[in-house]
């Protein structure tokens, strides 16, 4: 109970600062919004590369935002106060965790919105599925950018280390993520795409606090 | 003096950076219920002698029990009984002073009235202003208010007078006074000696990471749990 409690206070503190600021959300949304666009143009604002040029845009931004939802923390010396409360770890995980899925979720859903008005696409008759498609892959990315930023927290050059690391990990869910979504927009299941995505899921919830607990204690 | 009644027992404590020796080879007890100042010159390594008692680091040889409680095997135990206070503010400037409070008391998972701790610190008239308008004596005692809030046993203070007015020494002094009527102990590292010295039983010096003199401010016997290798 006192873990559950733990980590909403972050969440709830990372999020209250963000809707105050608004620096990171503004950011990622403008980002993916120009990568939306530059692809659109480029290779052709059709339904059939929607779904790719979503999961780039999303997969892009992600790795804008997330490292300042937890390094400008790092910065202002407040991580490490933190990390001397007493307590799990892995609650600060789930925490910061929760507060980049929340965003990348509202970042999702923008998505949805604007890629339905530029690519021509019927998204309010094929909504549930498209969300649960982003839930499943927004709860991937929001585990791997948690864990892979706690990695680098004391390596020099951090910020353009991560990114380099992120992406071949991010990779197998991006692509999940694009045939789900193409299977949503068809009004197919998804079959072994969504397993896919939902393994990945399960291995990073998993795996992800225990390590994220164990980087944070080798200083 | 039994196990016990000793707040701090360090033995051999030693950290590394690297080929730099921050801390080296520094034994002392500190017994329950007194305050020892830490001096020395910048890099004496009094701030990595806190920080290794607050498990921010980890020491790199020697060992250090905090109230019976290893600091390398029982990390978390450490942290039940010990608050940290470093130098620098480490509040939300987004957060208001009262939603800083209420955050420190649920990631402590302390039940507190927010407003009996921002009167405490003299912060009750702002409790909803951003931190971001405070002055930086201001946020000092946020920061203080959120340490003190979690009762610690032990309390770290790194240069705990640094900005503070008289209002906020206050405070420091309540705080310090505090712990030590809950059988507590207090660390300070401070440069303004004279006022540190007012308030600690015990002194030590620190002088490229070691250990170079131990002295008893009050007139008992207390200097005898302060030893260092070498020098008694």
């Amino acid at each position: 109970m006192n873990g559950i409690i733990r980590a909403a206070a972050l969440a709830r503190k990372d999020l209250l600062l963000e809707w105050r600021g608004r620096e990171i959300l503004t950011a990622m949304a403008t980002f993916a919004l120009l990568v939306l666009l530059l692809l659109g143009f480029t290779i052709g604002a059709t339904p059939s590369t929607s779904p790719t040029m979503l999961w780039i845009a999303l997969g892009l931004a992600t790795m804008l935002g997330m490292p300042r939802l937890i390094y400008s923390e790092v910065e202002q010396g407040a991580f490490e106060t933190l990390l001397l409360y007493p307590g799990s770890r892995e609650h600060l995980f789930w925490g910061k965790s929760a507060a980049l899925a929340s965003l990348l979720a509202v970042l999702w859903c923008v998505l949805l919105v604007i890629a339905g008005l530029f690519f021509n696409l019927d998204i309010w008759s094929r909504l549930p599925a498209l969300i649960g498609a982003g839930v499943l892959g927004v709860v991937g990315l929001s585990a791997t950018g948690t864990l892979y930023a706690a990695l680098l927290l004391h390596v020099r050059g951090r910020e353009l280390l991560l990114p380099v690391l992120l992406l071949p990990i991010m990779l197998p869910l991006v692509l999940a993520g694009v045939r789900v979504t193409e299977a949503a927009l068809g009004g197919n299941n998804g079959g072994m795409w969504v397993a896919v995505i939902g393994l990945f899921d399960i291995l990073f919830l998993l795996l992800a606090p225990l390590l994220f607990e164990a980087i944070t204690e080798e200083t | 003096m039994p196990a016990a009644e000793l707040a701090v027992v360090a033995d051999g404590l030693t950290r590394r950076f690297g080929l730099v020796s921050a801390v080296r080879d520094v034994t002392l007890s500190l017994p329950r219920s007194s305050v020892l100042l830490v001096i020395g010159p910048n890099g004496a390594g009094k701030t990595t002698f806190l920080r290794l008692l607050a498990t921010a680091l980890k020491p790199t040889a020697g060992r250090v029990a905090v109230f019976g409680a290893d600091l390398v095997r029982e990390p978390d135990a450490v942290r039940r009984v010990t608050a940290f206070v470093p130098t620098g503010p480490t509040t939300y400037d987004g957060l208001t002073a009262r939603e800083n409070i209420e955050f420190a008391a649920a990631m402590s998972g302390t039940l507190v009235e927010p407003q009996e701790w921002l009167e405490r610190a003299g912060l009750a008239e702002v409790a909803h202003r951003p931190v971001r308008t405070f002055s930086q004596g201001m946020k000092r005692r946020l920061t203080m208010a959120q340490a003190w809030l979690r009762k610690p046993a032990l309390l770290l203070l790194d240069e705990p007078f640094s900005g503070l007015d008289a209002d906020g020494l206050r405070l420091v002094d309540a705080l310090i006074a505090d712990v030590k009527s809950r059988d507590g102990s207090v660390i300070l590292c401070t440069h303004e000696w004279e006022r540190g010295k007012r308030l600690s039983d015990l002194m030590i010096t620190l002088a490229g990471g070691r250990l170079v003199e131990s002295t008893s401010l009050v007139s008992t016997t207390h200097v005898e749990f302060v030893t260092a290798r070498g020098h008694r």
